[in-house]
């Protein structure tokens, strides 16, 4: 599906974005803005003891050098804000600021500040923990530990066990666009142009960090180049230090992150170590499932994934207990990346069904279609919709799927050995308040306004199509303005969220837009429709029609409201629901190793997805090809490589943590399940992390298949798979 | 005091067809004098050493890392960026297939991956998609739009064949 088609337009923004004239935050030109580069430490854990500024003062356009020393105090719960006390809790925190006219002029200030540490003996490793694990107060926004029947008992007493350790990585989220913010305050108004996964979030939290009231702060961000996680909360804690900079001095600052800065300061996938246990009858039927999760966490903050929500919500079994607990590392705080806790949860989950499909000879589909769950059993509701069945159907003809081996090691292309395997996929549907605005002006061109953002998601053409299926106009006549806190509010962008929240109240706003449009020409003498029913008058192409008499949209407006015709909407989703809501996928992958070398190549990814309603089939299919390419590469690639001797990060470039390139992408075939689910407001559910959910389980059952070789941990690298 | 040898440089650079006569540190690279001199801001920033390929442009038709360049070496030289691939607003080929293909997500990595797929045909190594892959393969995208920018490629080599 690459042409484009009614229901597919390509994205509205696409002709910006390909010749460049898309402003991304750090491209928006300030008068007089300075450059702000930061020291950060060198050392895992300790105090600075003194911080010598005078050589960085000295260099050519430096205005101000900034650290703890004469630092304005600022304050958020739960935000570990630095420059605030001399304690040095991880490698890579900020210790000092340099601002200067230029960002060489800066980065030379930088290079010259001196900082002498009293070093601490640090944990720079799960491993290295001295204190027992702790449990969190979440995980996600999930419970820390749950618990249904007895699945001790359910484990005594099973006719098959088995007992796992699986364990994934820390990944790091690494938008292709460095964070930045350029910060300009103009008395005790200001303006922060920042890349911002939720520019309202981001807002409140300036303001009641700086005693500001909300509406003297406006924060934008009208293009993002990718965000994954990493452009929301936290990011908030260095967007802080970039107002406070421009605040003390009195100038705007512009402060970007390096590269390498990404790796530290703002946001990491955790490490987990996963303990899984299956019981289950001989013919497959699961018994018990215990799931524990031991994850790292910072030193200063606690963040959990939600990591055993598979566990408890995919599978149908009647003793299940999940747990979460975490070691604090001196090393950077983590935070959701693309698919939270599932993706690395179902790592585990999906792997060891397929082992426990080959331990008792059952085809490892065959084996999920025996424990499909019919209703929610973590919550007792039944499904709002699953359409997981349907998946597994799609997704597994088309791939070929009947015709794979039972043996392993049976596949072979020359040299190498090719292996099949397949994986379930489930992430919750969330959603949040939003309000939008859909005006028509008096040429009969339309506005949609919403303070939500697009970081490549499609938010903007979605936007466009809604407000243009209801007022029945073409998409060329819809222009779209988001990512802007003076638009009504939004929600933010992460977590599969956003659509599904601003979706009902765009087409609020539209619908009340037509039936102003409909009594204003029932109301009007010069209107054909004059006098005819309001409610009987439809929109479409362009025309109000009723009965055999029609008038142009655009003349209606012109005459009857030459100020145009507007209406706010706001959508809130039912506090308390009383179903279950999933977005659900199956993913089936094929992969070529290189037995002698132990490379590993995915061939084929086929994946079927029932997600609610889709706006937009191409872009649709975009983004569940962005979460697969984030599933390989958890798979067989990502890893945020520690020394565990200095607890730095030793990957901190593009070139040595290694994301998947063109040359690593298989041949895709992607299945959008129709799915209609009448218990949703707007009947969306979100598709942005499930496609990053199972694949990695998906890959690594595949490489079983190649080669007999079960891959527990996570990447899969040729170190894995060498010969024995 | 420190004192630190900012040399600065005269230049002439040809950017799209036009001469622009600028100083600048002899260190400046020429995705900075780009990006902050000039304000095109097409050739992004996404690593500074080399290793995404977001900040490709043509320089005498061939493809390079425009932040591995020290502006003051491209005296002389032809310089093409995403900002001038476009002829009087109608969008080049290639443009035009990145938009129908959908090969663009948050469009960070697209005026890259759209230049250097303009050297990549130059270069007669779009003919299939292996190669495309291959040689494709120093522009990082993180969204995951490979699979559609590479359709799109393909599409316009195809027809740049017949």
């Amino acid at each position: 599906m690459t042409a484009s088609d009614e229901r597919s337009p390509p994205r509205i923004e696409a002709a910006l974005k390909v010749t460049g004239a898309a402003r991304y935050a750090t491209e928006t030109p300030v008068e007089g803005v300075l450059h702000a580069a930061l020291v950060v430490a060198p050392i895992a854990s300790g105090r600075v003891r003194e911080i010598d500024d005078r050589q960085a003062r000295a260099v050519a356009g430096v205005v101000a050098v900034l650290s703890h020393e004469n630092a304005p105090r600022i304050a958020r719960e739960g935000v570990f804000i630095a420059l605030q006390t001399p304690v040095v809790h991880f490698a890579g925190q900020v210790v000092a600021i340099v601002v200067a006219e230029t960002l060489m002029q800066a980065r030379r200030g930088a290079a010259v500040v001196k900082v002498s540490y009293e070093e601490l003996p640090a944990v720079t490793a799960i491993g290295q923990a001295v204190d027992p694990p702790f449990a969190p107060r979440t995980a996600g926004r999930t419970a820390t530990d749950s618990r249904r029947g007895d699945p001790e008992s359910a484990l005594r007493d099973a006719e098959v066990t088995l007992e796992r350790r699986y364990t994934t990585s820390t990944n790091n989220h690494l938008p292709l666009e460095p964070h930045a913010v350029i910060a300009a305050w103009q008395g005790d108004e200001l303006i922060v142009h920042t890349t911002s996964q939720a520019v309202f979030a981001h807002r409140l939290a300036i303001a009641e960090c700086f005693g500001l009231a909300v509406d003297r702060v406006r924060v934008v961000s009208k293009y993002l180049g990718g965000g994954f996680g990493t452009k929301g909360g936290a990011w908030l804690p260095v967007l802080l230090l970039g107002v406070m900079t421009a605040r003390q001095i009195g100038r705007p600052v512009k402060l970007e992150l390096t590269r390498a800065q990404m790796f530290t300061l703002v946001g990491r996938r955790q490490e987990t170590i996963q303990q899984l246990t299956l019981g289950a009858t001989r013919d497959g039927r699961l018994t018990a499932i215990v799931h524990d999760t031991l994850a790292q966490t910072s030193t200063y903050g606690d963040y959990a994934d939600p990591v055993g929500t598979p566990a408890r919500v995919l599978y149908a079994c009647a003793n299940v207990a999940t747990s979460h607990r975490l070691v604090r590392v001196n090393a950077p705080q983590p935070n959701p990346m693309r698919a939270p806790g599932e993706g690395p949860g179902s790592f585990a989950l999906e792997s060891a069904l397929d082992e426990l499909a080959h331990a008792l000879g059952i085809d490892p589909l065959e084996l999920r279609l025996r424990n499909f769950a019919d209703h929610d059993q973590h919550t007792g509701l039944p499904w709002s919709s699953n359409g997981l069945l349907e998946c597994y159907r799609v997704a597994a003809r088309s791939f070929g799927w009947e015709k794979r081996p039972r043996e392993i090691a049976a596949l072979r292309d020359g040299r190498h050995r090719l292996g099949w395997g397949m994986a379930s996929a489930c992430y919750p549907v969330y959603r949040m308040a939003s309000e939008a605005a859909v005006r028509v002006a008096p040429d009969g061109s339309v506005k949609v306004r919403c303070g939500t953002q697009d970081m490549g998601t499609g938010t903007y053409t979605v936007l466009a199509q809604l407000a243009a299926s209801i007022l029945g106009i073409p998409l060329a006549r819809v222009a779209v303005e988001l990512g802007d806190t003076t638009l009504p509010e939004g929600p933010y962008s992460g977590g599969s969220i956003a659509t599904a929240s601003f979706t009902p109240a765009v087409e609020e706003a539209a619908r009340q837009v037509c039936r102003r449009l409909a009594e204003l020409a029932a109301d009007d003498p010069d209107s054909p429709l004059h006098g005819l029913a309001a409610d009987r008058i439809t929109i479409a192409d362009g025309y109000l029609r009723s009965e055999n008499q029609s008038e142009i949209l655009a003349d209606l407006v012109a005459r009857a409201a030459p100020e145009g015709v507007e209406a706010v909407a706001r959508a809130a989703p039912e506090e308390k629901s009383r179903h279950s809501s999933y977005g659900y996928g199956a993913v089936f992958a094929e992969v070529r190793v290189d037995p002698e070398l132990g490379e590993v190549r995915v061939t084929r990814l086929t994946a079927a997805y029932a997600t609610g309603r889709i706006l937009n089939p191409l872009l649709a299919r975009s983004q569940f090809i962005g979460g697969l390419v984030g599933g390989i590469c958890m798979a067989l690639h990502e890893d945020t490589v520690m020394d565990e001797r200095l607890g730095r990060v030793v990957s901190d470039n593009l070139a040595d943590y290694l994301i998947p390139v063109h040359a690593d992408m298989p041949r895709f075939d992607i299945h959008l399940v129709d799915e209609d689910d009448p218990h949703l407001g707007g009947g969306i559910k979100g598709i942005g992390m499930l496609g990053t959910v199972g694949t990695a389980a998906a890959i690594a059952n595949a490489v079983f298949h190649a080669t007999g070789r079960r891959i527990r941990d996570l990447p899969i690298r040729l170190e894995r798979l060498l010969p024995d | 005091m420190t004192e630190y040898p900012d040399q600065q440089i005269a230049v002439a650079l040809s950017i799209n067809g036009r001469e622009h006569r600028l100083t600048f540190p002899a260190c400046a690279t020429l995705l900075d004098v780009l990006r902050d001199a000039l304000a095109l801001t097409g050739a992004k920033k996404g690593c500074d050493m080399g290793a995404c390929g977001a900040c490709t442009v043509l320089v005498d038709g061939r493809r390079i890392n425009a932040c591995l360049a020290l502006a003051a070496m491209q005296d002389g030289k032809e310089i093409l960026t995403i900002e001038g691939l476009a002829r009087d607003g109608v969008l080049h080929p290639l443009q035009r297939a990145f938009v129908v293909h959908d090969a663009l997500q948050c469009g960070y990595c697209t005026p890259g991956q759209i230049m250097s797929a303009a050297g990549l045909i130059a270069e007669g190594r779009a003919s299939d998609e292996a190669s495309i892959k291959e040689f494709m393969s120093g522009n990082l995208c993180r969204c995951g739009a490979y699979p559609n920018i590479v359709a799109a490629i393909a599409a316009i080599a195809d027809a740049a064949e017949r």
